[in-house]
């Protein structure tokens, strides 16, 4: 049985996997770099030790390292968060060896899962569809020609050593197709050295709808329902939603059995998610597993009404999965937005600083997940999510009222955040409709809306503004002395 | 004084009438009459009834000329225009900002991953100069004018905070 967990994280999801913890008696072990002394999930931790320097690599992806704090605190189980090695089969492989508890996939399921030609393969032979394209890697130009032509254009040429948007065109003609395939090959090879490239149909207007699974150790599956993460920027998700809106019970029990066959095809173990593009014409394709709990995990929670967490650590503990399918029932609607530490209008770049004073939200079934308090760092060593937002409603108009009601009552300062393009978002007549497809903000101009919005906003504001100046500048001619409140518990309210 | 608030292309003129103590206040805006009351103040903020409705707003910057303020979590930058800086402006045959500025500077902190540019190049606007990292992304800082690059402040592997200049380009 898990006694000692250590957790492989910083930030909010460390403080996450904390709670539950706690909840369940377990002792939590806490690592921390240079930058995070102050850190909550430094304070929150039955102990705390210092890893490294600020740098993730001398830090936080540092496995000696962590192992040897694993080693030496009497850690009897490790749980990687998301990120960092969260979906590293060497670290789970090292956990192993040193008979630790990876609260996770094996480390073979999690290089099947990892391998995108391989866990491909899998996956067919397991009959779980996806997207259309070559059965592996394309020979050269006339086998992608040849390819392309079998699965209809427009396609995608995708080189295998690409990501982040880089290697990958999308071509409509076999012209095309020469020059991209020339490109993509000229690309990859300046970057690592070598090409492969696969060929896939490019479907348009898609949505990115996943799921949450679980397996355990006797074999036992269950999906806990959809996810609707299709507003994204880069491919990042920014909101995502559950149950999906054109999801219903019979496609949830139609595309959760395959989720199941999914899992068992790479013989996945512990939480993981299933994600899909759904094509506009109502098609669902497999695309990868992520072998981790997601960032998205609380809506899930909020609707099934579990703790994954504890999931977790009872899937590692070697129990069965204590419900059946049947018995999981969807109860009403949940949101989650991601409050990052960026500038939505200079192209989403980082934000990152000092942060004097926050207020978080609260409230009938509000949730914020975030390491934030007055005073802490947004650092720039680590990634921009500060916060994760979540409501839920019996519908889902509640949980969107509740959500711009807890957006509004968010207040960060000291760095730019995502809020502003939220409430936008939340406002707009595509969102309340579910209109929802993975080029969202583009489709729909969310960030000239956002620029309108903004105005309106300080519009209503100006007045207050103008005389929150005027008494201001009295203020500094002395006209006006320090006035604290009578009640001595507010004295230092704006210190 | 009249204000103007940035991005909206009103002007406001406000001062305080009278005085009804305790804390209480008129303010005239525009043609307007607004009873205000003090709840709780320093120098970093305020927290007041204005007619029936409470306003939180804290005061992040100030100059002579402007004042940065958040109201109720919306952040309000207000320009006080007296009246005698648009004569010199006039004599001057300035006022205009923006590609009069020399520095181009940093709108992020980051460390620097790469130089596109170096001393004498000479450059458009939106030509990139050098590319930033943080949080794990990769940003291009563009020139914000046309011109040629002098001084350039920057070195590979070092570091630049928000505002920080990267180069001066004339």
């Amino acid at each position: 049985m898990i006694e000692k967990v250590l957790i492989a994280n910083r930030g909010e999801i460390a403080l996450r996997v904390i709670r539950t913890c706690k909840a369940l008696g377990i002792k939590t072990v806490a690592v921390y770099s240079d930058e995070d002394y102050n850190s909550l999930h430094v304070k929150q931790a039955t102990e705390a030790y210092h890893i490294g320097e600020a740098a993730p690599a001398k830090s936080y992806l540092n496995q000696e390292k962590i192992l040897e704090v694993m080693l030496s605190s009497g850690a009897d189980a490790v749980h990687p968060g998301y990120g960092f090695l969260s979906e590293n089969d060497d670290f789970a492989r090292l956990c192993e060896k040193n008979k630790i508890n990876f609260i996770g996939p094996s480390a073979d399921s999690m290089n099947l899962c990892g391998d995108k030609m391989k866990c491909k393969a899998a996956m067919l032979k397991a009959e779980v569809p996806t997207v259309p394209g070559s059965p592996g890697l394309v020979k050269d130009t006339d086998d992608a020609e040849k390819i392309a032509n079998e699965i209809g254009y427009p396609v995608m040429l995708k080189s295998v050593y690409g990501g982040g948007g880089r290697g990958i065109r999308i071509v409509t003609n076999d012209k095309e197709l020469r020059e991209g395939y020339e490109s993509v090959t000229g690309e990859s090879i300046a970057a690592v050295g070598k090409s492969a490239i696969l060929v896939e149909k490019f479907l348009e207007k898609t949505r990115h709808i996943e799921y949450q699974m679980a397996r355990d150790t006797h074999g036992n599956a269950v999906h806990i329902f959809e996810r609707e993460c299709s507003i994204q920027r880069r491919n990042q998700k920014l909101i995502e939603q559950t149950p999906s809106p054109v999801v219903d019970e019979e496609i949830r029990a139609r595309v959760g059995e395959i989720v199941c066959r999914a899992a068992e095809a790479v013989d996945y173990t512990n939480l993981g998610t299933a994600e899909f593009l759904r094509a506009d014409n109502g098609e669902f394709y497999f695309i990868e597993i992520n072998a981790r709990l997601q960032v998205e995990h609380p809506i899930t929670e909020l609707v099934s009404g579990l703790d994954l967490v504890k999931l977790q650590i009872d899937i590692a503990n070697g129990e069965s999965i204590p419900f059946k399918q049947s018995d999981l029932k969807m109860n009403g609607y949940a949101i989650e937005c991601r409050i990052n530490a960026e500038d939505t209008f200079l192209d989403f770049a980082p934000s990152t600083g000092p942060v004097p004073d926050v207020t978080i939200p609260a409230g009938p079934s509000v949730r914020c997940d975030t390491y934030l308090y007055s005073g802490c760092t947004v650092s720039p060593f680590y990634d921009s999510l500060m916060a994760k937002l979540c409501t839920w409603g019996q519908t889902f108009e509640e949980s969107r009222i509740r959500m711009l009601s807890a957006l509004n009552d968010f207040y960060i300062q000291g760095v730019e955040t995502s809020i502003p393009l939220y409430k936008t978002i939340l406002n707009s007549d595509e969102y309340k409709n579910g209109d929802l497809s993975t080029d969202f903000l583009k489709r729909y101009g969310m960030i000239d809306r956002l620029t309108k919005d903004l105005k309106i906003e300080k519009e209503e504001k100006s007045e207050a503004a103008l005389a929150a100046a005027i008494i201001h500048s009295e203020y500094f001619k002395s006209r006006i002395k320090d006035r604290p409140s009578n009640n001595s518990n507010w004295k230092n309210k704006l210190d | 004084m009249d204000y103007k608030i940035q991005d909206i292309e009103k002007t406001f003129e406000g001062k305080i009438t009278e005085n009804l103590g305790n804390n209480e206040y008129v303010i005239k805006i525009n043609d307007n009459e607004h009873k205000l009351k003090i709840i709780n103040m320093n120098s970093k903020g305020i927290e007041f009834i204005l007619d029936q409705q409470y306003h939180k707003a804290k005061y992040l910057e100030q100059s002579t000329s402007e004042i940065n303020l958040v109201i109720d979590n919306v952040p309000i930058t207000l320009k006080i225009h007296s009246h005698f800086d648009e004569v010199v402006y006039k004599k001057t045959g300035g006022g205009g900002t923006g590609d009069a500025q020399l520095s181009l500077k940093s709108q992020i902190p980051g460390k620097v991953v790469s130089i596109a540019a170096s001393n004498g190049d000479s450059v458009k606007k939106g030509d990139v100069v050098c590319t930033l990292e943080s949080m794990k992304m990769q940003v291009a800082i563009k020139a914000h004018k046309d011109g040629s690059i002098k001084s350039l402040k920057i070195k590979e592997g070092s570091t630049v905070a928000k505002g920080d200049v990267i180069a001066d380009i004339e």
